[in-house]
């Protein structure tokens, strides 16, 4: 199948049932988190053109033709959240950052300057077990103002 | 109180540096467990048992063997009977020995050449049981004929901590108050499932695995494969998310005896459900409890009776109990813990271990107390709890020579250690007092706290009120002793910490990094530390109790201390010839104290000078610790102060958590980023117990029911308060790097009574844990009338 990942046009040729997660992580993707596969946690969120899906809930074929980001990928956004997150230390053990960020990005591209309250709701798919919520909050906002200097 | 710590005087410590790690964090880069693949790796699968209690008759593994792809079966007959004992009795059992003590309990493994064809093999092993009767509950296990689910039998010696005179305490009593919790066990719940990796290179193994514990793991492998310490290396990795779950644990012992069965290396990846149903979890624990008060408000007596599961595997007598000495004031006391073992998948300790539980029980009969007798709830902590200097209650190690020793004999103590040092046993450093004091009038208690069972705000089926909850734990354990770290500089002054701490979230890496650099005198860029190789990091329990700062720390600090002084005595020599006692690092540079900036020569060039000295000096300088703490006499212990707004629907039974203040006293903050995400962290976590989570158990199998996140709900951002603030408190232990204790666990005892007390506040009942809807909607009922 043909895809877009991370920007490139790639081919790939993933088993019948495989799942979109285990076939980004056997391309080395390591930030591709996967922790409960049921849909619940959000450690494994990519973007799907655009779109924040937990590709352990998304057979890898139905990913054909579409355009697939993960934390690998270079952008400017992910690079404001990544060094808002290091800033804020909006993470413990790490483990749910990247699905945090994917997220984060979706939703700042929808809502650029988005209030407290919109930025804890918009993140309430993933878990953090550390509990580092407030500080993530802190670090999107963050962000958010950067970015919104930046254009 | 005097303020002993400046932290203009550091380089390091006191700073908000960014963790060691946020790059590889932020980037994806970070390697976990299941991250890694060797060369020629096979992968392996668990068979488990289905039952609660059974005996194993036969193993077959004809069909799986038969399966194209799969290497290797590994039974019971082919493991040695050795036990393996985890820290602290978290586990104690053979690796397998043909009897499954719980559903889910490892049986057999074997292993493919990939997941799937591992996990189908699995499937097709036909085990055949004896199913024995089942103990699921600590009171069946304890019933007379109850099925023994150890060889041992089912009960612990109980663990008793008493003071005073009891009957004395109970006859002045103007009121006596009862309590009883049955408090549900909570699941570590981790984010990140961990993996093991086995690789053997003849009779020696390497392991690679998420673990808090290094050392310990590589004691326990030792034990299980009945092979000396010394062929045995643990590369431990980060965990993820882990609060007490990746100590050392069986499924590592398995990959191990696996991998040296089929003389491949092995990978073994849990799934989420085995993370949550077959590994560990925090115990179930019924708390009953008694209190006395004089109509003067004085404690005269206090006595808990806790008891509590073990599961199959866990073997521990008693859970920290430290809530004990924060209530120390109390004028008599007993407290009584009984274990039993059971079959249900092994209890072990989490994150903030009784302090959480039978903590919980302590402040509901003192909140009981308050109550009966009108007295606020702060008052009523800072006139009971424990202030510094004051004896505790909670004395571990009667027996052991050092501390019968210093009990008998203070001054030969006094003679063997600093002079600044606290006497023993009494609290070294804190207490409550302060982060109480600044944190009711941060918070506005006096104006919105308007007495018990009564809300500051109704609207409707709307009700609001405040609660405040106090946590104390150990800062490591004092009988463990022995905890090393080493200090090596290379030879271009370049410096590696070796010390055995866990990577699980709390900031270890980064700020046993802090306080080795301050000691050394060198900058943040030179310095690099190695945490999970056993080959290289001394012996260490690893980061649980507490005890990463105050221990490990006091153990890297005096390693630097050890590595500076070596250094100096060389530049004293070679290139200053003066004392090195006149002489100091700073900055990377050894320059004499008194002109520092006339003289000065990089640590690079002090130890190239080395080549000429004659005196038997390396270009590597080695520090290692030249001072031991007293492993049994000094008793630190950190402690929280929460404080809590909650919304009740009394229509609906839902709580809502408003806004949150938690203080934290763990002497010098090392790294304020650090401890303030531990203190949150912890919040989150005590407030998911206090309001959601809890296992639940199949009534005739044990087995976990709710093993997954869509059944087992924990606290996501918009269920903690935007309004969330956080207050250091200022004490300095004398002991402790520069004034450091422990930090993590009193932040998660803090919340649940605050939160029950801040419910009781809005509608006027208890109510029992978790605080569901369903469970408030009951204690309504229970109380029979809508409140106010």
């Amino acid at each position: 199948m043909r895809l877009t990942l991370n920007r490139r046009e790639t081919e790939l040729t993933p088993a019948p049932l495989e799942r979109l997660s285990d076939t980004l992580r056997a391309q080395g993707l390591t930030g591709v988190r996967v922790s409960c596969s049921e849909g619940e946690c959000g450690s494994c969120t990519v973007l799907i053109d655009g779109r924040p899906v937990t590709s352990c809930l998304m057979l890898a074929a139905q990913a054909e033709g579409t355009s697939v980001e993960t934390i690998e990928c270079d952008d400017p956004a992910t690079a404001a959240l990544q060094q808002a997150f290091i800033e804020e230390q909006g993470f413990q053990c790490g483990f749910c950052t990247a699905g945090f960020i994917l997220t984060a990005r979706a939703f700042l591209a929808r809502t650029p300057d988005p209030s407290e309250d919109e930025v804890r709701e918009a993140l309430s798919g993933s878990i953090c077990r550390c509990g580092a919520y407030p500080f993530i909050t802190r670090a999107v906002l963050k962000a958010a103002a950067s970015l919104r200097g930046a254009a | 109180m005097t303020i002993s710590f400046d932290p203009t005087e550091h380089d390091h410590v006191g700073k908000p540096l960014p963790v060691r790690d946020a790059r590889e964090k932020v980037s994806g880069r970070l390697r976990y467990a299941n991250d890694l693949a060797l060369a020629g790796m096979v992968h392996g699968a668990l068979v488990r048992s289905p039952h609660a209690h059974a005996k194993v008759l036969r193993v077959d593994a004809t069909e799986a063997l038969a399966l194209p792809g799969v290497v290797g079966v590994l039974t019971h007959e082919d493991t040695p009977r050795t036990v393996w004992d985890g820290c602290w009795f978290n586990y104690r059992g053979p690796a397998l020995d043909g009897h499954a003590r719980f559903a889910g309990d490892e049986v057999a493994a074997v292993a493919a050449t990939t997941p799937e064809i591992a996990r189908a093999a699995a499937a097709l092993i036909r085990v055949e049981y004896e199913v024995l009767p089942a103990v699921l509950t600590a009171e069946a296990a304890g019933a007379t004929g109850a099925e023994p689910v150890r060889d041992e039998g089912n009960l612990r010696e109980p663990y008793v901590a008493e003071w005073g005179d009891l009957a004395a305490g109970e006859a002045e009593a103007d009121h006596i108050l009862h309590a009883v919790i049955d408090h549900p066990s909570q699941q570590m719940a981790t984010i990140g499932r961990n993996a093991c990796l086995a690789d053997w290179e003849g009779d020696r193994v390497t392991v690679w695995t998420g673990s808090q514990t290094p050392s310990e793991l590589k004691t326990g492998l030792a034990m299980a494969l009945d092979i000396p310490q010394s062929k045995v290396r643990v590369q431990a990795l980060p965990t993820g998310s882990s609060f007490g779950q990746w100590w050392s644990n069986n499924f590592m012992m398995i990959t191990a005896l696996l991998a040296r069965k089929i003389g491949r290396p092995v990978k073994i990846e849990l799934s989420n459900a085995e993370c949550f149903a077959t590994v560990k979890r925090r115990h179930k624990e019924l708390s009953t409890g008694r209190i006395g008060v004089t109509e003067d408000g004085r404690i005269t007596f206090l006595e808990i009776d806790h008891v509590m599961d073990n599961g199959g595997y866990g073997f521990k007598n008693d859970v920290g109990f430290f809530c004990v000495d924060n209530w120390g004031r109390a004028e008599s006391g007993r407290c009584t813990v009984r274990a039993a073992s059971t079959n249900l998948v092994t209890a072990g300790c989490m994150r903030g271990v009784g302090d959480v539980t039978l903590g919980n029980c302590v402040e509901r009969l003192c909140d009981m107390a308050a109550e009966r007798l009108g007295l606020d709830p702060v008052e009523f902590r800072l006139s009971h709890q424990l202030r510094t200097g004051e004896p505790l209650r909670h004395i571990m190690g009667h027996d052991v020579p050092e501390v019968a020793q210093a009990r008998s004999d203070s001054k030969a103590f006094r003679a063997k250690v600093p002079a600044d040092w606290p006497e023993p046993f009494v609290l070294s450093s804190g207490s409550t007092a302060e982060i109480l004091r600044e944190g009711a009038a941060a918070f506005g208690w006096d104006q919105r706290f308007v007495g018990w069972g009564k809300p500051n705000h109704c609207d409707g089926e709307i009700r609001r009120a405040v609660g405040v909850g106090t946590g104390i734990h150990c800062c490591g354990v004092e009988l463990e002793g022995g905890t090393a770290a080493t200090v090596r500089v290379n030879p271009d002054g370049s410096v590696k910490l070796h010390a055995s701490v866990g990577r699980h979230g709390s900031g270890a890496e980064t700020t046993q990094v802090q306080v080795a650099a301050e000691a050394l005198g060198v900058t943040w860029d030179m310095i690099e530390m190695e945490t999970g190789d056993t080959d290289s990091c001394p012996w260490s329990h690893g980061s649980i109790a507490s005890n990463t700062m105050y221990r490990t720390g006091f153990a890297t600090v005096s390693a630097a201390k050890d590595a500076k002084r070596q250094i100096l005595e060389v530049a004293a020599r070679n290139l200053f010839n003066c004392d090195p006692d006149d002489l100091d690092i700073r900055q990377n540079l050894v320059h004499r104290r008194t002109r520092p900036d006339n003289e000065r020569y990089t640590i690079a060039e002090v130890l190239n000078a080395v080549r000429s000295d004659a005196l038997g000096q390396f270009s590597t300088v080695i520090g290692r610790p030249t001072e031991a703490m007293p492993p049994s006499t000094t008793f630190a212990r950190h402690f929280a102060a929460h404080f809590v707004e909650v919304e009740a629907d009394v229509g609906t039974g839902e709580i809502r958590l408003l806004d949150y203040l938690a203080c934290q006293d763990s002497g010098t903050v090392v790294n304020p980023h650090v401890l303030m995400n531990q203190v949150i962290g912890g919040a989150i976590c005590g407030a998911g117990f206090a309001l959601h989570e809890e296992l639940h158990f199949h009534p005739e199998t044990g087995a976990v029911m709710n093993d997954g996140f869509l059944d087992y709900k924990v606290l996501r951002s918009a269920d903690f308060p935007a309004r969330t603030q956080v207050i250091f408190g200022n004490s300095h232990d004398s002991v402790g790097p520069y004034g450091a204790r422990g930090a993590g666990e009193a932040p998660i005892a803090a919340p649940v009574p605050a939160i029950c007390q801040a419910v009781f506040n809005a509608i006027g009942c208890w109510v029992d844990l978790p605080m569901t809807p369903e469970r408030v909607i009951a204690a309504l009922d229970r109380l029979g009338h809508t409140p106010h």
